[in-house]
């Protein structure tokens, strides 16, 4: 593995350059972390503006769906009939929505970008955690019922316990694209210091390597957001046979 | 079989009365929101008006109104811009599901691959891959191969292609690798040959993996492609529309809704258009059908 790591980044460096692709596809490594180091103060408030809006909207959109799930799970019926509406709201390209969100909250606000990652968190949770919450084996049903367990208590007992790994393998979902959210929202127009306007600027003033370093600065974002949501279903799903038997 | 056909045509009846009370229940969502923030005057998350969130009715008239005056509908332009995107997007996909497979399949086959590319290309799930979409779309515009520059959805294609590319190869792997070992077993047993095994055991294997896979990148072709037209400004598509009427929002504000629910159209027919294709090909134990 670390092998095709530094392979990797060695035809980065000198392989790419050789075979004549261009600066402006990608420049040099070495010239991409001068920017980054060049652009550090910039990248560092970019990161940190982006990141905030990034898990404001997580947060948000996660705690929303799992509270819609609950209800969808105790309204059987409803939550059939929903599914797959759910699913294919799924199939929305939600980021075009971020001009509206702008208008709403003014283009400058962060709020825009926070609604467009809550909204892209929401209907991937909504469902899993619905999948999750639903799908039960009949005899821990029955066994609850024989103990005339009322609604709270299976829900405690039984369905959410049930309902984990989906929630948490859907909260990985989640990470990537409240991450994707906060950065492409910007597209549209942002504060001049958020990372996805940065890219967009510096791609149109023609200074790729300043791109190149927000894109790698916003990838390091979202693979840590990623893998602090992955340490935390290690940490929730000890005890689960899947996560034990190292099955992803 | 006359009591199927009454059943078939119940169980439509059924499907289009939730249909219009999932749209009954959104419009009355809507509009109750509406009436309830401009009654009590909130300005909390953002001020109610009819430029924030116009009536959903003047959203769809809009669309049947001429663009301008003594101008065809604007649904007329919508379709075009719809089908533009479209293209972009079901080039990028097909060549994005191409490359995966062949790429999946080859990753399955040799360990070496698994052990060295797998994990990166799991990491690579993780990261804005989105964020790159300005500069490939940009930076493409300046490649000349032998005097021939690609044309503007092209460019926007090789997005859609990326974003394709990734969940098939990944689903590819693990599809192909789900075949049961013992029907493996019982063809190498046979003397059957590895192309055999590939086709008439792992290919219908891994046949709903590459389905979720494909759902996933049918949303996220139309993603791209929208997306993929706004840095380098490509007028022709659902993006560049996005981005004019954009500017005119304050004036039109039912324009850029219109716009975007074409565009989320486009989203829900590419899923809707993998997920029947899917009925066609992959056979399921009924137990499975939900």
């Amino acid at each position: 593995m670390t092998i095709v790591f530094a392979v990797g980044l060695v035809s980065w460096q000198w392989v790419l350059p050789f075979l004549g692709v261009e600066r402006y596809l990608l420049p040099p490594l070495t010239d991409v972390l001068e920017a980054l180091w060049d652009a550090r103060s910039e990248l560092l408030r970019g990161a940190r503006i982006t990141f905030s809006e990034a898990i404001g909207g997580f947060v948000i959109g996660c705690s929303v769906a799992f509270a819609c799930a609950l209800g969808l799970a105790r309204w059987r019926p409803l939550g059939n009939a929903l599914m797959p509406y759910m699913v294919a709201a799924n199939a929305v390209p939600i980021v075009a929505f971020a001009p509206i969100t702008n208008a709403w909250f003014g283009t400058l606000s962060p709020w825009s970008k926070v609604v467009i990652a809550a909204i892209l968190c929401f209907f991937p949770v909504l469902v899993n955690t619905l999948r999750g919450l639903t799908s039960v084996r009949p005899e821990a049903l029955e066994l609850m019922r024989s103990y005339a367990a009322p609604q709270r208590v299976v829900f405690r007992r039984v369905r959410i316990p049930n309902s984990l790994p989906f929630v948490l393998s859907a909260l990985k979902i989640a990470s990537v694209l409240a991450m994707i959210g906060a950065v492409v929202g910007d597209y549209f127009g942002g504060s001049t210091e958020a990372l996805g306007v940065m890219i967009v600027s510096s791609v149109s003033l023609a200074q790729y390597e300043t791109a190149w370093a927000a894109i790698l600065v916003a990838s390091v974002l979202g693979i840590a957001f990623y893998g602090a949501v992955a340490l935390v279903e290690r940490l929730v799903l000890g005890w689960h046979p899947s996560i034990r038997a190292g099955v992803e | 079989m006359l009591s199927l056909v009454h059943r078939t045509i119940a169980s439509l009846a059924g499907r289009l009365a939730t249909l219009a009370l999932v749209l009954a229940g959104l419009w009355a969502l809507w509009e109750g929101y509406r009436a309830l923030w401009e009654r009590a005057g909130w300005t909390k998350p953002f001020p109610v008006d009819s430029t924030t969130m116009p009536h959903l009715h003047d959203i769809v008239r809009r669309l049947f109104e001429p663009i301008r005056e003594g101008e065809p509908l604007l649904a007329r332009y919508m379709l075009d811009a719809a089908l533009f995107t479209a293209q972009e997007a079901a080039t990028g996909f097909a060549i994005g599901a191409t490359i995966g497979f062949l790429l999946g399949a080859a990753i399955a086959r040799f360990d070496v691959l698994q052990r060295g590319v797998m994990p990166y290309i799991v990491a690579s799930q993780t990261i804005p891959i989105l964020a790159v979409a300005p500069i490939v779309v940009v930076g493409l515009g300046n490649v000349s191969i032998g005097g021939w520059v690609p044309k503007d959805w092209m460019r926007v294609a090789v997005i859609a292609a990326y974003l394709t590319f990734f969940p098939v190869t990944v689903n590819t792997v693990r599809g192909l690798r789900s075949a049961d070992p013992a029907a493996v077993e019982l063809m190498e047993s046979y003397a059957a040959s590895e192309w055999a095994v590939f086709w008439k055991l792992r290919v219908p294997a891994a046949m709903p993996f590459l389905f979720s896979a494909f759902k996933v990148a049918a949303t996220a072709s139309v993603v791209g492609a929208v997306i993929g037209e706004l840095p380098s400004s490509i007028q022709s598509g659902l993006g560049g529309w996005i981005i004019n009427f954009n500017q005119y929002y304050v004036l039109e504000p039912e324009n850029l809704w219109a716009v975007n629910l074409v565009a989320a159209l486009l989203g829900i027919s590419f899923f809707l258009v993998v997920v029947g294709v899917e009925r066609l090909v992959v056979r399921r134990p009924p137990e499975q059908l939900t």
